[in-house]
């Protein structure tokens, strides 16, 4: 059973949702997508069927978002609205059917990015969170956390300052790094308001990214434990919060002990492959693009 | 941002809403008119969407991709893209602008698909308060003659056949019409719309209409001269 953050979009249905739904949440450059490729594997080999997503990947609105920032043309209500558009075509033609289907949604950022982003360029927070309210709940959100002075050194020596992530849209100066700064800065902000508003589970994101890994894993294998048991509540979270006993292990950095999994997560293993048909066929393909768009 | 904003900007806005068929459109361009031969700068908010956002829409219908979710979702993204480049310039500049259509179509038409009465007023708080808004009110079965007479057929999402009501394209028009009318009545008070009986004739609408408009422009001219 799963809930949305206010209103119901017609014709969803949540009672049947059985996946889990977890996201992970951090600023650019913060090594969010390095993670979750490490954990899609990780629970494939655990024989958990992976749905990963992230935003402006939709059929539908995708490559038009793409488009329009290569433009740099919309406004910056218009621009929330299309994001918002991404966003519930993936929640209807994606996450809920694979959610249906007992997958392990991952998503690369969820509507808390979407929330910053618009809040940071100067958009009313309360107008922001209702309009995503339709939302369903995660399970579990992560949080990879990191200062801006350790972001900065990570983006420079990797892919350099985009427009987009330094905020250019937003600040009058040329200088790209004080944008950078100053717009990081800000989303890094809100962050820290969504992570209380909607408990995150915060992790640091300084160590190397094996460590990082290790704490996710411990966090997730948690939730899917966890719902073996009782029905979760998306907001029942304070479980988490990368607890001592995770640091010690680290420490000798031990070789990653599969937990033992779960009996009816081992039923649901079994069936994968029908479950994985029957959700293929409704899950829209969005990596083939069509070449009409 | 300004939530349903009674607007600062010199320019002053009115809007038309009814169902297709209710003469809207026509009463739209009389005003116009008789604005323009007045000496007003006007200006009848002819809508080029941007063109990522109109590719989006365009592929969503003919491909029928679009849930009720997301038409009004694309359809606000749109309508923001409006207000931002088009109606808020148009504003400050000074003009009088025309929109055959606004918000409240949205909201009918959205409440009407089954979303959040509530949610979807709240989406679309962004958006200017018009100085005027007139509904023509009709039967729904005289619009509908009217349109069979002007042309065939009806497209996918306008009929509504995306709600699955029926498979006949002329019996989903008029059962999602019905829904909208519905919908408009409940708009009308919350939103002080002002009802026009589009049942008379045209020269008596246009008259009504321009009563209201005019009394609008010198109440601005009075507030312009005051201290």
């Amino acid at each position: 059973m799963k809930v949305t953050n206010g209103v119901i979009l017609p014709g969803m249905e949540l009672s049947d949702l059985v996946g889990k739904l977890i996201v992970i949440e951090g600023t650019d450059g913060v090594g969010r997508s390095t993670q979750i490729a490490l954990l899609k594997e990780w629970l494939e080999q655990k024989g958990h069927a992976v749905l990963d997503t992230g935003l402006s990947r939709s059929g539908l609105v995708g490559k038009g978002i793409k488009r329009a920032k290569e433009g740099h043309t919309l406004g910056r209500i218009t621009l929330t609205l299309f994001y918002g558009t991404d966003f519930s075509d993936r929640l209807e033609h994606e996450i809920v059917p694979a959610l249906r289907a007992g997958f392990v949604v991952l998503t690369d950022r969820y509507i808390y990015s979407l929330i910053a982003r618009a809040i940071v360029r100067g958009l009313d927070p309360e107008w922001v969170r209702k309009v995503y309210s339709f939302a369903i709940k995660p399970d579990a959100v992560f949080y990879l956390k990191i200062g801006v002075d350790d972001l900065i050194p990570r983006v420079v020596f990797t892919r350099g300052f985009d427009y987009w992530e330094s905020g250019m849209d937003v600040y009058t100066t040329e200088d790209m790094y004080e944008s950078f700064r100053r717009y990081q800065t800000s989303m890094l902000e809100q962050f820290d308001h969504l992570a209380e508003e909607y408990k995150f589970k915060v992790i640091d994101a300084t160590p190397e990214p094996r460590k990082i890994f290790e704490k996710l894993r411990a966090g997730i294998t948690k939730v899917l434990e966890g719902e073996t048991h009782r029905p979760a509540a998306a907001h029942d979270v304070a479980t988490i919060a990368t607890p001592p006993s995770a640091v010690v292990p680290l420490a000798h950095d031990p070789p990653p002990a599969p937990p033992t999994a779960p009996e009816s997560v081992a039923r649901a293993a079994e069936s994968t492959e029908d479950r994985m048909n029957a959700a293929l066929s409704k899950v829209r393909d969005v990596s083939v693009g069509d070449t009409e768009a | 941002m300004k939530r349903y904003g009674e607007h600062r900007f010199p320019g002053r806005l009115f809007v038309v809403e009814g169902i297709d068929g209710s003469g809207k459109s026509t009463q739209l361009m009389l005003l116009h008119q008789w604005l323009k031969s007045e000496g007003y700068g006007v200006v009848f908010s002819e809508w080029n969407s941007s063109l990522v956002v109109k590719d989006t829409t365009k592929r969503g219908k003919k491909k029928k991709l679009l849930t009720p979710a997301t038409f009004c979702l694309i359809h606000a993204t749109d309508f923001a893209d409006r207000m931002e480049r088009n109606i808020i310039p148009l504003l400050k500049a000074g003009a009088i602008v025309l929109c055959d259509r606004y918000i409240y179509t949205a909201f009918a038409r959205d409440i009407a698909r089954g979303l959040d009465p509530a949610w979807v007023r709240e989406l679309y708080s962004f958006a200017v308060k018009p100085t005027g808004a007139f509904y023509f009110r009709v039967p729904l079965e005289v619009s509908i003659t009217r349109l069979h007479a002007a042309r065939s057929g009806f497209k996918f999402y306008e009929a509504g056949l995306d709600l699955g009501m029926t498979e006949d394209p002329d019996e989903s028009f008029r059962l999602f019409q019905g829904r909208i009318v519905e919908e408009y009545e409940k708009i009308v008070p919350e939103f002080g719309l002002n009802v026009i009986d589009a049942t008379q004739p045209i020269e008596i609408q246009q008259e009504q209409m321009r009563e209201l408009v005019l009394s609008k422009l010198e109440r601005a001219k009075q507030l312009r001269v005051a201290p």
